[in-house]
C-alpha cells in the first residue's frame, strides 16, 4: 500500500478536558483553586488518585499513584472524593456545547469528545475550526465556571485531532495537517504519540525505527510485516498520514461489575451480600441496554495474588436481578476454599436483545418479567435499590458506585438516582 | 487531609432569583444557621441532581473564606446546608 498525506482541509476537531475531575472540582469549590488537588475513588490511604490537579502534578502526584504516595510527595494536596452528579452535569454541558456545532458528535470518554465536521460546516458553520475552537473554550468557561479549561486539537482524521490537543496542555489549541506534520511529528518522541507505550515502542525500536518521523516514513509493509505483525501496521500507516481509520462503532458484548473487598477476611455471608449487590448493579445495566445475556462468569481475586474464575453458559436467557444472583453463586460456589478473597466480579456475556415485547406461554416466565418490571418502577421512583435483596441490603451503603472510565455507556444511568 | 464537616441540617436562605441571558438563575446570597449569618461571594457550580423523582439542585458556594454545600429541595422548597470544606476558616456555628 502506499498513500499520499491526506491534504484535504482539516474538519475533526478533538476536545479534552484538562484534569477533568480535579479541575471540576476546583471549578466547584473555589478555596481549592490554585492548590494540589487529588480525586480518588473512595477515601482511604491505599485509594488510587484517578485525577490530579495541575498544580499537584506539578509537585510530582501522577494518575494510577496511593493516595499515601501522593500525599508524602504534595503534602499540602487535597483529597477529594469522586462525585459523579457533578461530573455527569459538566459532561451534559460539554456535550450540549459540541452538538449545537455539528451533529455529527462522539463521546469517547467522560471528559473527552470528537465533533466531525466533515460535510456539515459549509451550511452550519463556515467559520474557521480555530474561530469556532476558542468559541467553545469560552462558552465552557460562561456556561460552566470561570475555571473549566479545555484542550482542542484539530485535524484531518481522530488520531492527529487528539494528537494535536495533546500538545499544550492546559488550554491548548493546534491544528496539524499535512502542512506542519513533519515538523510537529519532529519535536515528539515515540512514546508521545496516542497508542504508542513501552511494548510498542519496543517493536518499532527493534525494526530501527525510533522517531515519529522513522515511523512516518517506514513502509505499510514494514509496519505489517516486521513491527505489528498485523492490520494495526497498515491502520498506523494511514492514520499517521490523516487517513480515518478509527471511526467505527463498538457493540457492548459483556456487562459487568467488580469490587474490591474492603476487607480481605469479611464472612462467607458478606462476600456473598456483596456479590447479591453486584448482580443487582448488573442486572439494572443488562435492562438499561435492552438486552438479556445467556452466559455468566463470576472471578475472584485472593490476597495471596491468586486469580480464580468459572463460566457457564445457559440455554435460556435471563436478566432479572434474582436470576442473575442464582446462577452466579452456582458458579461462585465452585471456587477453591479460603475466605481471604480480595475482590469479586461478575459478568454476563452471550448478550443478546430483550425480549420483553413477546409475551411467554409459560406463566412463570411472564411473572418474573412483571415483578422485575415492578421493583424497576419502583426503583426509578423512589431512587436506586429502594426495593432490594435483603441479602445485599448491608452492602448497599458500602459498595458504592464510582465514576466509569472509558465508556459513558452507563453515565446517565449511574447518575439518574 | 481538608477540614470538613458533615451537617446535614436545614438552614435559611436568602436568595436572588434572576435572568441571565434568557437563563433562570438562582444565587444563594445569605446564609442563616444556628443563630450566624454567612455572606455567599460566589457560586462554584450548580448542578441538578435526582433522588428518586425529587429534583434537588446542589450548590457549591464559598464565603471566600470557606466552601458550603447547600442543596435547594425543588419539591418541598427547602434549603440544606450539607457540608462546610475548609471549615477551620468558617465561622463557628
Amino acid at each position: 500500500m502506499h498513500l499520499p498525506f491526506n491534504r484535504a482541509q482539516p474538519e475533526i476537531m478533538h476536545i479534552d478536558l484538562n484534569s477533568c475531575f480535579a479541575t471540576v472540582e476546583q471549578q466547584a469549590r473555589p478555596m481549592l483553586r490554585n492548590r494540589p488537588v487529588g480525586v480518588t475513588n473512595r477515601k482511604s490511604a491505599f485509594s488510587c488518585i484517578i485525577a490530579a490537579s495541575y498544580e499537584a502534578k506539578a509537585l510530582g502526584v501522577r494518575v494510577g499513584m496511593r493516595a499515601d504516595e501522593a500525599l508524602k510527595l504534595a503534602p499540602g494536596i487535597v483529597i477529594v472524593e469522586t462525585d459523579p452528579p457533578k461530573y455527569h452535569y459538566v459532561y451534559q454541558k460539554l456535550v450540549a456545547i459540541m452538538r449545537s456545532y455539528s451533529p455529527e458528535v462522539t463521546m469517547k470518554s467522560i471528559d473527552e469528545g470528537i465533533i466531525d465536521f466533515n460535510g456539515t460546516r459549509q451550511y452550519l458553520n463556515a467559520r474557521p475550526l480555530r474561530d469556532i475552537g476558542m468559541e467553545i473554550k469560552q462558552r465552557l468557561k460562561d456556561e460552566v465556571g470561570c475555571w473549566m479549561k479545555c484542550n482542542i486539537g484539530i485535524g484531518p482524521n481522530r488520531f492527529l485531532a487528539k494528537q494535536a490537543a495533546s500538545l499544550h496542555k492546559p488550554d491548548g489549541l493546534d491544528i496539524i495537517d499535512y502542512s506542519n506534520l513533519r515538523s510537529t511529528l519532529a519535536t515528539l518522541s515515540l512514546t508521545d504519540l496516542t497508542g504508542i507505550a513501552e511494548r510498542n515502542q519496543a517493536r518499532l525500536n527493534a525494526v530501527g525505527i525510533y522517531t515519529p518521523l522513522q515511523f512516518l516514513d517506514a513502509s505499510s509493509e514494514t509496519l505489517h510485516r516486521l513491527v505489528f505483525h498485523s492490520i494495526c501496521g497498515d491502520d498506523w500507516y494511514q492514520k499517521l498520514r490523516g487517513w480515518e481509520v478509527d471511526k467505527h462503532e463498538s457493540q457492548t458484548r459483556s456487562v459487568g461489575r467488580q469490587y474490591v473487598l474492603e476487607d480481605s477476611h469479611l464472612s462467607l455471608e458478606a462476600v456473598n451480600s456483596r456479590l447479591a449487590y453486584l448482580c443487582e448493579t448488573t442486572g439494572v445495566k443488562l435492562r438499561y441496554k435492552n438486552l438479556c445475556a445467556r452466559g455468566i462468569m463470576v472471578y475472584a481475586r485472593y490476597d495471596s495474588g491468586d486469580y480464580w474464575y468459572n463460566r457457564k453458559m445457559f440455554k435460556t436467557t435471563f436478566y432479572s436481578n434474582a436470576e442473575i444472583y442464582r446462577r452466579a453463586i452456582l458458579v461462585f460456589n465452585r471456587r477453591p476454599g479460603g475466605n481471604d478473597v480480595r475482590e469479586i466480579g461478575v459478568t454476563c456475556y452471550g448478550l443478546e436483545p430483550s425480549k420483553e415485547n413477546q409475551v411467554s406461554l409459560l406463566d412463570e416466565v411472564n411473572k418474573e418479567r412483571w415483578l422485575s418490571d415492578a421493583i424497576d418502577s419502583i426503583n426509578q421512583q423512589y431512587g436506586e435499590f429502594t426495593l432490594t435483596f435483603a441479602s445485599s441490603f448491608t452492602s448497599r451503603s458500602i459498595v458504592k458506585q464510582k465514576i466509569p472510565f472509558g465508556g459513558t455507556q452507563y453515565f446517565d444511568l449511574l447518575c439518574s438516582s | 487531609m481538608e477540614d470538613v464537616i458533615t451537617l446535614n441540617e436545614d438552614v435559611t436562605i436568602v436568595a436572588y432569583y434572576f435572568k441571565d441571558k434568557d437563563q433562570p438563575k438562582c444565587f444563594p446570597k445569605r446564609m442563616e444557621y444556628n443563630g450566624k449569618q454567612v455572606i455567599f461571594t460566589e457560586t462554584g457550580l450548580r448542578h441538578p441532581t435526582r433522588k428518586g423523582q425529587r429534583m434537588v439542585h446542589v450548590f457549591d458556594m464559598t464565603d471566600g473564606n470557606a466552601d458550603y454545600r447547600l442543596e435547594f429541595d425543588a419539591m418541598s422548597l427547602a434549603w440544606k446546608l450539607v457540608y462546610i470544606a475548609d471549615a477551620s476558616y468558617a465561622p463557628t456555628f
